[in-house]
């Protein structure tokens, strides 16, 4: 996914969306688990990848598709949102820093970008979570999952999700749900990172090895 | 032609009797599909193909093997029927959860119910359940490279047999015949199999394995558009298969969405 394949002219670049993130609102903000596996083909590139991106300390966004388009554009959505901060004497709202995303992308749609993304912050209005991608996509949601795990995330955060969790079982869902994709999904794996964004800002949670996971959750049973 | 109704011409074998209408449904319009979020301009592979609009399951656990289902048919964009039968009970103690072409599911099925009779007349006891898989799969291998298309899971309850007890196969059009104790089919598998994968050990009891497997099909008829309307529950033991009453999953729906809008109420009042 992270390595160009070299084709002939006629053929255009592949790429694979081989990955699980996913993102959730709830009451006390917001949820942001992903997976850290990279695949070419069949090979897997990497165990280790970092696939938020730290936009600012109260925005972050996560990496679906081409990891040099997402990263590229999402360095350029900060460098937009510090340029806000300073013209503007306010933080940036999630719903703005998304739409600046969609904008710069849109103008390149067809191009072969790829880049599947979710924009997650806190703001005025309270937790923000956006899907933008490079189809021109922008949706507000409450709850996402991006990537070829998605639908197996999908099952478990559908049948966890309520308003009233409290952060640890907020958490624990959405590591639960990664790690069920990537027990299923050959191009997930790795590890899982958390982070939960609050009024405050974002917070890493923790980085946990999906097999240790595996043995975790085989001996709760 | 019904006005504002959009048809695609498909191949209409997936619903049986069906032909009447098969002229007046010969049209090229094709509505502009909304895109999914990864779907991005070149084509992107599948991690692996989707086909089988269906959601099936079926699992092995101390009490016997429990096998549920969805009840929609669908071609291409329309339901074409909202209360089919997905799960098929072909003896006694051996059902079938049927995906792919359902004409073809629904004749497999009889000819198989009909040479396992021959051979319980035959040999004066039943065939076990991998035997009934072999002879599935033997059938169906000189089809293999036509477009017939079945993926079962037969789940039976073997006596008489040196491994007697539960037992669940896998059987698909392409060849495949596997032996397992978790199986989920179709369009909606990745979703139920989330659901599954968290739940499902040997020790359960029947009634939290029944739950179970309504959650796993509710969950993946939620975000399938392939699959919905009803969901069936079959379980079978050493006394033969039994069916819990087919149940509407709308109604599942509403109440979570009532529960929910609750505990949000209760909430806000707290506040």
């Amino acid at each position: 996914m992270f390595i160009k394949q070299f084709h002939t002219a006629e053929r255009k670049i592949e790429f694979l969306h081989g990955t699980t993130t996913l993102a959730f609102k709830f009451e006390h903000g917001v949820i942001v688990a992903v997976d850290s596996r990279a695949t070419a083909g069949s090979y897997i590139a990497s165990q280790t990848v970092k696939k938020v991106i730290e936009i600012n300390p109260y925005l972050l966004g996560t990496m679906a598709g081409g990891a040099a388009d997402c990263s590229f554009w999402e360095r350029l959505l900060a460098r937009q949102c510090r340029i806000y901060e300073l013209r503007n004497k306010e933080r940036i709202s999630v719903a703005a820093a998304s739409k600046l995303l969609a904008n710069m992308v849109y103008q390149y749609k067809g191009m072969g970008l790829s880049m599947g993304t979710m924009v997650c912050g806190w703001d005025k209005r309270g937790p923000g979570l956006y899907y933008v991608d490079s189809e021109g996509n922008r949706v507000c949601g409450d709850l996402f999952a991006v990537g070829s795990g998605s639908m197996y995330a999908y099952g478990v955060m559908d049948s966890g999700l309520r308003q009233d969790l409290t952060v640890d079982e907020a958490c624990e869902l959405g590591r639960r749900a990664i790690y069920q994709a990537t027990f299923r999904d050959a191009y997930s794996g790795g590890q899982v990172n958390l982070y939960h964004v609050h009024s405050g800002g974002w917070t890493r949670i923790s980085q946990e090895d999906v097999l240790m996971l595996h043995q975790k959750y085989r001996d709760q049973a | 032609m019904r006005q504002g109704v959009v048809y695609i011409n498909t191949n209409f074998s997936s619903v049986s009797g069906f032909d009447a209408e098969r002229d007046s449904m010969r049209t090229c319009l094709l509505s502009p599909l909304p895109s999914l979020p990864f779907v991005s301009s070149q084509p992107v592979p599948l991690p692996f193909p989707m086909a089988h609009g269906t959601t099936t399951l079926a699992f092995v656990f101390q009490g016997g093997v429990l096998a549920a289902a969805d009840t929609r048919s669908s071609c291409s964009g329309l339901v074409a029927c909202p209360a089919s039968q997905k799960i098929l009970p072909i003896h006694s103690h051996l059902v079938g959860t049927t995906s792919g072409t359902s004409a073809d599911c629904a004749l497999w099925k009889r000819i198989l119910s009909r040479e396992l009779r021959l051979y319980q007349l035959r040999n004066g006891r039943r065939l076990s359940t991998s035997g009934a898989a072999k002879l599935l799969s033997h059938m169906l291998h000189p089809f293999k490279g036509t477009e017939l298309c079945v993926a079962a899971t037969l789940c039976g309850w073997d006596d008489h047999t040196s491994l007697s007890g539960p037992s669940l196969f896998y059987v698909c059009s392409d060849g495949s015949r596997l032996q397992g104790t978790l199986f989920s089919v179709g369009s909606g598998s990745p979703y139920a199999y989330s659901i599954l994968d968290q739940g499902v050990q040997w020790g359960l009891t029947v009634a939290e394995a029944t739950s179970i497997a309504r959650e796993a099909v509710y969950r993946a008829t939620h975000r399938d558009a392939y699959s919905g309307n009803c969901v069936d529950v079959y379980h079978v033991t050493s006394q033969g298969w039994t069916r819990r009453t087919r149940e509407d999953l709308k109604e599942e729906y509403y109440r979570e969405k009532e529960s929910r809008r609750q505990t949000h109420e209760a909430e806000k009042k707290m506040l």
